[in-house]
């Protein structure tokens, strides 16, 4: 008992507030406190901080008086005077630097679309031969991963851009395939709508069968739960879309007038093409992320447990039907974070296209328009503010999807 | 009834033969390769691929190739079809040294030999302070290699301060390679020798004290030998090749470690001021790509600096590349220390160790243990990375190999450089890949 309350005596000492010292001993125990020396760290590192700025910002406001330069954004609107090779909306050298920014944007995000769209393609089905029981295909597709991302991408685009592209035969002996696809060492060129409205006659009409046939089937698939209580899905969702594709073609079909590249003199006229630089940057890219992302497929499918397999082998299931039922849905768990890192990595890789000349943003707007306006500070900052949103946007994206397949959590 | 003897009496039943006719080669090649017709017309496509790829892979690069022509002219005439090996191997020197002057290139040999032997010591178990061996290697061996490589008269074109730590980073060589020549005789090493010594100025931590006197000894006698030498100037703008492209890899890796820690240690603070200021850098860092932070380096960094101050290219891109794989670095490091279960922590705490402590003593070591494979992963992707170095136009091993198809001899010849450095950059970070796939394994074993 007297154990006890001692104790007792000695545990309520130590909850006891501290007893406030004066003098010397008060400032040290003060000084020594875990609160303030975090303020005074945090105080120093702050003032460090604004110093810097400080200091850095004086530089430059110095620097750039020397040079007779002013700091504003106010050069967006004057006009650019150089030409772009290639961009998909309409640009000449008449238009200002904020149109530069936007040919850039939107060339990159071109590139960087295609590029993620296809390596995703080609690396999933990497991934999935790469864990192939046949030790041929497996290891195929493990010489491909591995000799595709141990060559630095740089390299790899200038590869495919000097030694492959560069070196197709010129446009009059190039490739063609039925009078409308040509490949030469100019670009690839292929058949394209003539005119904006026709082709949005088509895409509306697109959007409006689509909708009004989803809507059908989505009334369809409740009147047979009401009525069956059967809750397996209608097995017409391709069926819906290829409909609405058919009807919108013959629909638009009467609007849209294609312009078909032909052969002109030494060049092809019509049509819409891809420069070679866009070619050989996009299938190096492609390459390299879907090397990446195989990658990442693996790890996930490997990170399932063997007894998911031989479930789903006790059950009847065909192998691919284990892919497709069993395995991918339980592994996208696994791969939808590295895979959105693939992503952005992707969108930021696409800069290295400014190696081949490739007009995307750092190309036309980091080196061309800093050369031209000298405007440093703020074409740069404009630059880094795009990858930065497009970074932020692809991440927060993925970040619902990811959290809308996760298991959840009770 | 049976006897308790015939009871406790083990008969072992005969084995089973094994089936010798079940898996032999033949069959595990069918089973595997052609149980079904899907299969087997995989089978035969994958062979059909690899055998064309194959064929066509050797017979462009070994049985056509041209080894010895004086310009492309010749190549071609010889075999048109084949690679023009010639030229890469006319252009060696430059791949490897860049526009480094011909007869100083032993210096150049040098420093990466002296790089290499500056760590073969950690491979001694019965050497003291093998720690130290390492962080010399990252603090001091820059000095000797960047003299080294600029050249000029010891002591009089470089600093003061460069002089000194020059001085210092030979003695500290000459150190580490005494005691390893004295610990292989199985005799105390020069600490030990100096130990009596120190012990008469104080009493306390005389081993430090021991270590620095042997130190400063072999420093001033080293810096005297130097004084003596006097290499002809290199400038900055000529190095390149393979020696600059490594030149800047290593230093992104090793400066990377101590950037990414401190990064990811303020991320991970409790104190909001620190904690927003890494979390900003970490992630500004990340978002952007590569290529914009150096351009921002080269164009920006003489805007913000001082006017008469001018930072040569190469060291603008250093710090760009630094910044950036430290950002990365972080983030592993990060992963690493989430990793750490509280135990550790608390037990640290109650063993009486501060933050730091904590961290160098236990959290740390833990941490980047666990996180060897990333980093190793981080290391290649820094190695590769270097190659974005050429667009702003440094004569890196890539932009070199560029350069060969704009020389009057070789003009065109874009594959065969591009071929070889390929292969290069293969055999490099396939190696550390596996090399780190091995380090995990032998960790794993340890534990």
């Amino acid at each position: 008992m007297a154990d006890y309350s001692t104790q007792q005596r000695v545990m309520n000492e130590a909850s006891a507030p501290p007893v406030r010292q004066r003098g010397w001993a008060g400032l040290t125990s003060f000084l020594n406190r875990d609160s303030t020396r975090g303020n005074v760290i945090q105080g120093l590192t702050l003032l460090f901080v604004l110093c810097l700025i400080v200091y850095l910002g004086s530089n430059a406001a110095y620097n750039l008086d020397r040079l007779g330069m002013m700091f504003g954004f106010d050069f967006l609107s004057s006009t650019s005077g150089f030409d772009i090779s290639w961009s998909l909306i309409p640009y000449d050298p008449s238009m200002t630097y904020w149109r530069v920014f936007m040919v850039g944007i939107v060339n990159t995000l071109v590139l960087s679309f295609n590029v993620i769209l296809f390596g995703t393609i080609i690396g999933t089905i990497v991934g999935i031969l790469r864990l192939s029981s046949n030790p041929l295909v497996a290891q195929l597709a493990r010489c491909y991963v591995e000799v595709v991302r141990n060559v630095p991408l740089l390299i790899q685009i200038i590869f495919w851009f000097t030694a492959v592209f560069s070196a197709l035969p010129p446009p009059r002996r190039g490739y063609m395939l039925g009078d409308l696809f040509f490949l030469n060492n100019r670009g690839f060129y292929f058949p394209s709508p003539q005119g904006d409205i026709s082709f949005f006659w088509f895409l509306g009409a697109f959007v409006l069968f689509a909708a009004a046939a989803w809507l059908l089937r989505r009334k369809a698939q409740q009147a047979r739960i009401n009525q069956t209580g059967n809750h397996k899905a209608l097995r017409t969702g391709w069926l819906v879309w290829g409909v609405a594709l058919v009807l919108a073609c013959v629909i638009g079909n009467g609007f849209i007038e294609w312009s078909v590249p032909a052969l002109d003199g030494f060049n092809l006229e019509g049509g819409q093409y891809v420069p070679v630089a866009f070619g050989a940057a996009f299938v190096a890219m492609t390459v390299y992320r879907s090397a990446a992302i195989a990658e990442s497929v693996r790890a996930g499918m490997e990170s399932i447990d063997r007894g998911q397999h031989e479930a789903a082998r006790t059950i009847g299931f065909s192998r691919f039907q284990t892919l497709r039922l069993i395995l991918i849905p339980q592994a996208i768990r696994a791969i939808i974070p590295p895979l959105a890192n693939s992503w952005l990595v992707a969108v930021k890789d696409s800069s290295l296209a400014v190696a081949i000349g490739f007009p995307e943003l750092v190309s036309v707007f980091m080196q061309t328009s800093i050369n031209q306006t000298g405007r440093a500070i703020e074409i740069i900052s404009m630059v880094m503010g795009f990858y930065i949103f497009v970074s932020l946007t692809i991440s927060y994206l993925l970040n619902k999807y990811n959290a809308r397949v996760q298991y959840k959590v009770m | 009834m049976n006897t308790d003897a015939q009871l406790k009496r083990f008969v072992p039943s005969p084995a089973r033969k094994p089936k010798s006719s079940d898996m032999t080669i033949l069959r595990w090649i069918r089973s595997r390769c052609f149980n079904s017709i899907g299969n087997s017309i995989l089978t035969v496509l994958v062979l059909g691929l690899a055998f064309y790829v194959i064929d066509y892979a050797l017979n462009w690069a070994v049985f056509d190739a041209v080894w010895h022509a004086a310009n492309r002219r010749e190549c071609m005439d010889i075999s048109p079809e084949g690679a023009c090996w010639a030229g890469v191997i006319d252009w060696f020197n430059g791949l490897m040294y860049g526009r480094y002057p011909h007869e100083e290139q032993w210096r150049v040999n040098l420093g990466v030999i002296l790089a290499v032997a500056w760590l073969l010591p950690l491979s001694c178990r019965s050497i003291a302070h093998r720690s130290l061996v390492l962080i010399s290697w990252v603090g001091l061996y820059p000095f000797l290699g960047a003299w080294l490589f600029l050249g000029g008269a010891f002591g009089v074109e470089t600093g003061l301060l460069h002089t000194v730590f020059t001085s210092l980073a030979a003695g500290f060589m000459v150190m580490i390679y005494l005691n390893w020549v004295l610990a292989l005789l199985n005799r105390p090493s020069l600490t030990d020798l100096a130990y009596p010594l120190a012990a008469r100025f104080t009493a306390r931590q005389t081993h430090i004290y021991s270590l620095l006197i042997v130190w400063l000894v072999l420093a001033v006698i080293s810096g005297a030998v130097l004084s003596q030498v006097a290499l002809p100037p290199v400038a900055i703008e000529r190095w390149g090749g393979l020696f600059l492209t490594l030149i800047i890899a290593s230093f992104a890796i090793t400066m990377s470690i101590p950037i990414g820690v401190l990064l990811a240690l303020g991320r991970r603070s409790k104190l909001p001021v620190i904690h927003w200021l890494c979390l900003l850098i970490i992630e500004l860092a990340r978002a952007v790509p590569l290529i914009t932070v150096l351009f921002m380096a080269v164009t920006l960094l003489p805007i913000f600096l001082p006017s008469d101050m001018e930072l040569n290219k190469l060291s603008q891109v250093l710090c760009a590349v630094c910044l950036f794989s430290g950002a990365y670095m972080a983030e592993n490091i990060r992963g690493g220390l989430q990793a750490i279960p509280r135990g550790q922590y608390e037990a640290a705490q109650t063993l009486g160790l501060g933050y730091w402590m904590t961290m160098l003593l236990i959290i740390l070591p833990q941490a980047l243990r666990l996180m060897i494979p990333n980093i190793m992963t981080s290391f290649i992707s820094i190695l590769k990375d270097t190659t974005l170095v050429s667009i702003i136009g440094l004569f890196d091993i890539m932009l070199m190999a560029r350069n060969i198809a704009n020389d009057k001899d070789w003009v065109g010849l874009h594959t065969e450089p591009l071929a070889m450095i390929s292969i290069l950059f293969f055999v490099l970070c396939y190696g550390m890949s596996q090399y780190s796939i091995n380090l995990e394994k032998r960790l794993k074993v340890n534990r």
